[in-house]
């Protein structure tokens, strides 16, 4: 998966694999940990663990005593404020469904992750409501213009 | 007796005195203001009481309120940590004239301690070395400016100008040649009256090259004054301490012993109660002179704590009591160090940084003791100083302490604010650092053109990669969404993720 993020050089690209529980860039490799850590195989088999928080577009990622601070860029902006369609903009597969029917949401809450075009989207709740259909579930494809969600807005 | 203390601060020295009051069995009284209702420092006391007001003035630094806040819940102690009203002798003062106990000494010996023309001149007077220079008491502008340039052919160049009332560095100057004395006098004197109303600025000799010793001193009130050895806080950026250490790396028994002596009789000669600190230059020659005392708690306390055994807040209690101090002879054992963790980014000047504390996870351990009045959830305001923490290692000698201090930087996890962590971490590398030869200098000439951390490209990118993963993966739609209604609707902060590692 690709991600952008900010450096004083220019936009880094960030690419990386998974296969099964394991994520990969390069030589390095990663795990999940249960308490949202990631544990790090490096080149030389040596094994560390990273600590990662996001605040705003911003991920902190502390690794071997260092602190990044690296900021993501949205691709496409447009996709996460889009006035709240909750149809799906292009086609592609469901990445995540975040919340249950009967679910009280806040404007701004992310929905449903969409993976379209090799990228991500967010699919957020325009205003406050209560959501009361959710029409599909992870994996699930979808085309481009259907309904993914009912809000019944407050 | 005492039986309820007033604890007139907050943050990290707040809880540190909370927690001393809770072991001695004491009841408690905190205060806040209005924007620390959720600080940690309220949570430790028995009873908390909030300031009414804004600004520091009116919360912290109001006299009046703390004191009726003191009589409406009934302390018979105040205890006023460090900074803010702890060293104003008038609060000193109000203080035992409404009948409750002031944790600290008399408002005499803090009068004569605080303005730093009459200390040197009480310290001469006591044969405690002053450092070679001339007080300078003309008040009208032009008189002080021929007295200074009057002054300069018998102390010397370099020499330093510094405001009597001085302190953080305001009001203070170096001059290097003549050409520039009278620039720099008028500049210190007009710092010196913005900042304290009193312009009146003395001369002394720089003496470059030092080291920052301090003798941290208890008295009580049965007659025993007492030095427990020296702490060296050469390590300092702009005119503020970043690592100390107990006991200094060139120290040596004959020198502690002259200059526990010196500040006994420092301590003697105002009639000093509870604890305080006299602090000195220490000359490449050996030689030392008086800097100043703080007739209160330092931030640096705990390194002398770690290798003497005694609980400096515990005999400041006990002294106020009017017990005698519990402490025997002095021991030192073992070697300790605190850095203090800033919310600053040490790559750009040392520029404080705000921000959530969305992880704070600090190291654990043998020999490692955590002062600090935050925790993981904690907004870094700009209201308030920006010191996050004090972290306290303590070893069987100093090489090892300072391995400690490595791993323990190294295991300190803060996101969501910058903090001078790494540059810490870097600090320990330093050769004079490792030799102990650090002087008040060390930070200017080891970064003269600024401090920049060197990271290994193989760490770089793996934090890409967790970042990458973490967005990928949606880690932080998983972490617990905290809203922060503290905050101003333009905070960049108003929404935060905050994980439960």
């Amino acid at each position: 998966m690709h991600h952008q993020f900010k450096s004083p050089e220019g936009p880094i690209e960030v690419s990386v694999a998974r296969e099964g529980d394991v994520w990969s860039l390069g030589h390095l490799e990663a795990t999940l940990m249960g308490d949202g850590r990631l544990r790090i195989v490096q080149a030389d088999s040596s094994v560390a663990f990273a600590h990662v928080a996001k605040v705003g577009d911003v991920w902190w990622v502390h690794f071997q005593g260092h602190t990044f601070k690296l900021e993501r860029i949205e691709p496409g902006a447009t996709d996460t404020d889009d006035g709240g369609g909750l149809t799906a903009p292009m086609p592609g597969k469901i990445l995540q469904v975040l919340v249950t029917v009967g679910e009280s949401v806040k404007a701004g809450t992310t929905l449903m992750v969409l993976e379209a075009m090799k990228m991500e989207h967010r699919i957020v709740a325009a205003a406050d409501g209560v959501v009361t259909a959710v029409h599909f579930s992870a994996h699930d494809q979808v085309e481009q213009g259907v309904a993914l969600l009912s809000l019944d807005e407050s | 007796m005492v039986s309820k203390v007033l604890v007139a601060n907050r943050g990290e020295i707040a809880c540190r005195i909370l927690r001393a009051c809770s072991e001695a069995g004491l009841q408690t009284v905190a205060i806040y203001a209005q924007n620390d209702a959720r600080s940690m420092f309220v949570e430790l006391a028995d009873q908390a009481v909030e300031l009414t007001g804004d600004s520091i003035g009116e919360t912290y630094l109001d006299q009046n309120q703390i004191l009726s806040i003191a009589r409406s819940t009934g302390a018979d102690a105040i205890h006023p940590g460090f900074g803010f009203l702890s060293e104003r002798a008038d609060f000193a003062r109000a203080v035992s004239q409404a009948n409750i106990q002031w944790v600290g000494p008399s408002p005499e010996a803090i009068e004569q301690m605080g303005d730093k023309m009459t200390a040197r001149i009480t310290m001469r007077a006591a044969g405690v070395p002053v450092i070679p220079g001339e007080e300078i008491e003309q008040e009208d502008e032009d008189e002080a400016l021929a007295a200074i340039e009057s002054a300069s052919h018998r102390v010397g160049y370099p020499m330093l100008l510094k405001a009597s009332s001085g302190g953080g560095g305001k009001g203070m100057r170096a001059v290097h040649a003549p050409e520039d004395l009278i620039e720099a006098a008028k500049g210190a004197r007009r710092e010196a009256i913005a900042a304290f109303g009193d312009g009146r600025v003395y001369v002394e000799r720089l003496l470059t090259g030092s080291k920052h010793v301090e003798i941290q001193i208890l008295a009580d009130r049965h007659g025993r004054t007492i030095h427990l050895g020296e702490r060296e806080c050469s390590v300092q950026r702009r005119h503020q301490k970043v690592f100390e250490e107990a006991p200094c790396a060139t120290m040596t028994p004959e020198l502690r012993e002259a200059m526990g002596q010196a500040a006994v009789a420092a301590a003697e000669a105002v009639d000093y109660e509870g604890a305080g600190t006299v602090e000195f230059l220490l000359a490449p020659s050996g030689e030392f002179f008086f800097l100043e005392m703080n007739t209160r708690i330092q931030v640096e306390h705990p390194v002398t704590e770690l290798v003497t055994g005694v609980d400096l807040v515990r005999e400041q209690l006990r002294i106020a009591a009017g017990e005698p101090m519990s402490c025997g002879p002095l021991m030192i054992r073992g070697h300790a160090i605190e850095v203090r963790l800033y919310a600053e980014d040490a790559s750009n000047n040392f520029l404080p940084a705000i921000g959530p504390l969305a992880v704070f996870r600090p190291p654990e351990g043998p020999g490692v003791r955590l002062d600090t009045g935050v925790r993981e959830g904690d907004e870094v305001t700009p209201n308030y100083d920006p010191m996050l923490a004090k972290l306290i290692v303590w070893a069987p000698s100093r090489s090892e302490a300072l391995q400690r201090m490595r791993r323990a930087l190294d295991e300190f996890v803060v996101l969501g604010t910058t903090t001078n962590i790494r540059f810490l971490r870097e600090l320990c590398d330093e050769e004079e650092v490792i030799t102990g030869h650090t002087d008040t200098t060390t930070i200017d000439r080891l970064w003269p053109n600024g401090w920049a951390p060197s990271i290994a490209r193989s760490t770089e990118d793996a934090a890409l990669m967790a970042a990458a993963i973490g967005e990928s993966a949606g880690l932080h739609r998983s972490q617990v969404q905290v809203s922060e209604d503290t905050q101003g609707p333009t905070s960049p902060f108003s929404t935060l993720n905050r994980r439960y590692p």
